[in-house]
């Protein structure tokens, strides 16, 4: 068949417009601004004058600062990795299923992933509540001592760790169920016939096989929770914020709590570049990881 | 023509014809009262409404209390989508002004409200005005109290024969009462709000004033003795939590919940719970309870203090009309001029001749606990201060360990004057 091709290109650029016009328009030209602002003293509101540098060098000193981005980095390694390998097993587990069965655990399983942040915070505040939350009566009960989860530091960060992965994993089971149904069966047929064991058939064929997968769920699971937000602001309410701190909450407090919009547009920018850099270093390490096998 | 063509188009045609038939001015209101007191405002706004049919009407809106408010209110003022009138906290109104959310109330506005400075006492009066303007009319003063349960503390042999409890005046005279009421089996003799500095802040306060200290003096923070007098201050309640005396990591809701459930003899807490208390006692769910002026824990009685108001956003690019604001003014001087109602959420009324009334004086629990007006500290007038604000805030962070004794008073001091001096 023959194509027109300068009709093909004009077609498209028709198509991808409207997109790109909101692209440029909510996205683009805003983190333009973002960087501009970053270099000046605005408030939340209006413009400001220019500073220089002076905002970013002020976050070398800045505790909180370094609060935020360890609390941020803490919370990734919680719950990057354990939560990729969570939802792997679940995910190995729900494939053997047959059916109704196993759609019916597939829900089951995603069920948390569809719940508001809100919600999921208030069905977390009942169990983890100090004086009326399940667990604490269930802690009275073996006779051990009460623990302030949400209230202390030590526990504020694991706690949130497993809340999320609980909430999230949904999601990363579905993508992994996808890897798994698209492996061929007649490898697997293949492999038992040559007498391969369980660990032999997952570590030769499934592992190398839902590598792609895996690197991505693990690449969207590392940016997701670079920029966790919701949970913390949310679990420390009427708490300790400021021990909790997280990047973008404190982006969210310089701005809005104490209107300086120049100095949380620098924290913003940081985290930008943090994001970018993680994510494209981690998304190379994955490949070449992938393909030496 | 679309639906939502001819949808819009009805509505444009039902408010056209509204506004022709009766000219009523509608004013548009937010507020960020979600609790108790504010289920009397939207009974205030409801009668408001039915005495100006066809004249005022008031389009009532609830938002989240603290930052989301504040922000929300700052955000929309810059691009002229704020309301026409709005409910403010007067500790906030020196940010606001820096800000240029607030228009100013002018003489004329004084004047057709028919309010005055005589109506306010000095201390409200000056909360409002910052280079001699006016930038808000107060609707009220909301301090703390000890709220405290009867029964429990009868039980314990700690009622007087006043129906108060003992050892309001000393220290000692009222951790002897809190330890009574441990003896006598009280699981929390004093439920604090031990998880949340933010709140904490308002009792603390309270005790720093009790030593005569200040926070802010000349600009800076915490001067000469007055970070001693903010680790006495932590010292005291650090020393009821270890003693068991007190609920530690305990949030708002669950305080409130360990006091009306029993397990808690006794809380401190806003003036603002009291509808809470006498709605519970209605229904016939809530033990005999009382409400008193904070104990005099150190040298002479104090109590923080923060005031709501009534203010009028500066839109910009958009002018209020004349009509708009004679009707915002109406809707604020009814409501000050009856505000005898809102006294039932616990509050104290700032319009004088009200407070003034027999009615007023004859009310419980307020008229146990208005004592305290004469003893009222505020926040200190800066734009760092103010609820949900950066002094709140830095503080906060160093009050919730101390006072659940992980951290030495002295030690959070030292770190409350290094962050607030670097604000």
């Amino acid at each position: 068949m023959l194509t027109n091709r300068r009709k093909d290109a004009w077609i498209a650029a028709v198509l991808v417009a409207p997109f790109l016009a909101i692209y440029l328009l909510v996205f683009v030209w805003p983190t333009i601004q973002m960087f501009g602002i970053s270099f000046t003293n605005a408030p939340l509101i209006g413009s400001g004058d220019w500073v220089g540098t002076e905002n970013y060098e002020r976050l070398a000193s800045d505790p909180r600062f370094r609060t935020a981005a360890w609390n941020t980095a803490y919370f990734v390694i919680l719950t990057v990795l354990p939560g990729t390998v969570v939802a792997l097993l679940i995910a190995l587990g729900v494939a053997r299923l047959k059916g109704r069965l196993q759609s019916g655990i597939l829900a089951l399983f995603f069920l948390p992933y569809i719940l508001p942040v809100s919600v999921v915070y208030l069905i977390w505040d009942w169990v983890l509540n100090f004086q009326f939350g399940i667990l604490m009566h269930v802690l009275d009960l073996f006779g051990m001592d009460r623990i302030p989860i949400m209230k202390t530091r030590e526990w504020f960060m694991p706690a949130v760790g497993v809340v999320t992965i609980w909430w999230t994993a949904g999601f990363s089971i579905l993508l992994f169920l996808a890897g798994l149904r698209s492996i061929p069966p007649e490898i697997y047929e293949a492999a038992a016939l040559d007498n391969a064991g369980r660990w032999t058939t997952f570590r030769r064929i499934t592992w190398p096989l839902l590598w792609p997968v895996t690197s991505l769920v693990f690449t969207i699971q590392l940016i997701a929770q670079l920029k966790i937000f919701d949970q913390v602001y949310l679990f420390s309410q009427g708490g300790r914020p400021n021990d909790n701190m997280v990047l973008v909450y404190y982006v969210f407090q310089r701005a809005f709590q104490q209107d300086q919009g120049g100095r949380a547009a620098a924290v913003a920018v940081t985290l930008f570049v943090l994001v970018v850099v993680v994510s494209v270093l981690q998304f190379q390490l994955l490949r070449m990881a992938g393909g030496r096998k | 023509m679309t639906i939502s063509g001819m949808l819009k188009a009805a509505i444009v045609a039902t408010i056209g014809f509204a506004g022709v038939a009766r000219a009523e001015e509608t004013v548009v209101w937010w507020d960020f009262l979600g609790g108790g007191d504010g289920v009397r405002m939207k009974k205030l706004i409801d009668d408001f409404n039915a005495a100006h049919a066809g004249q005022v009407k008031i389009d009532a809106t609830t938002l989240e209390w603290g930052t989301p408010f504040y922000a929300k209110v700052q955000t929309s003022a810059a691009v002229g989508e704020a309301p026409d009138i709005m409910t403010y906290h007067a500790s906030r109104i020196p940010l606001a002004v820096q800000q240029g959310v607030l228009q100013e109330i002018t003489a004329d506005d004084w004047t057709a409200m028919g309010l005055s400075q005589a109506d306010f006492a000095p201390a409200i009066w000056d909360a409002v005005t910052i280079d001699g303007k006016q930038y808000a009319v107060p609707l009220d003063t909301h301090p703390i109290v000890l709220y405290y349960n009867k029964d429990l503390l009868e039980k314990a042999g700690m009622l007087d024969e006043n129906g108060k409890p003992k050892g309001l005046d000393s220290r000692e005279g009222f951790t002897a009462t809190l330890q009574a009421l441990k003896d006598s089996g009280v699981t929390f003799p004093l439920g604090s709000v031990t998880a949340d500095g933010n709140f904490m802040f308002r009792t603390i306060y309270s005790l720093v004033g009790q030593q005569g200290g200040e926070l802010m003096t000349d600009g800076e923070f915490l001067a000469g003795d007055n970070g001693e007098k903010l680790a006495n201050a932590l010292g005291v309640l650090a020393e009821w939590t270890t003693a068991g005396l007190q609920s530690t990591y305990t949030d708002y809701p669950a305080t409130v919940a360990l006091f009306t459930s029993g397990e808690a003899a006794m809380m401190i807490n806003g003036v603002w719970e009291v509808p809470t208390m006498t709605d519970l006692a209605a229904q016939g769910k809530l033990f005999n309870w009382g409400a008193v002026e904070l104990p005099v824990i150190f040298d002479k009685p104090a109590t923080y203090a923060d005031s709501h108001t009534f203010a009028i956003p500066a839109n910009q690019g958009k002018e209020m009309t004349p009509e708009r604001r004679a009707a915002v003014l109406t809707a604020i001087s009814w409501i000050s001029k009856n505000s005898l109602y809102w006294a039932t959420a616990g509050h104290i009324p700032a319009y004088g001749p009200v407070t003034d009334s027999a009615e007023y004086k004859a009310m419980e629990p307020n008229a146990t606990y208005s004592s305290l007006t004469a003893n009222m500290i505020f926040d200190p007038k800066s734009p760092l201060a103010g609820v949900a604000g950066p002094i709140f805030d830095v503080m906060s962070t160093y009050f919730v360990p101390t006072v659940n004794g992980e951290m030495d008073p002295a030690e959070a001091v030292e770190m409350i004057r290094e962050e607030l001096n670097a604000l």
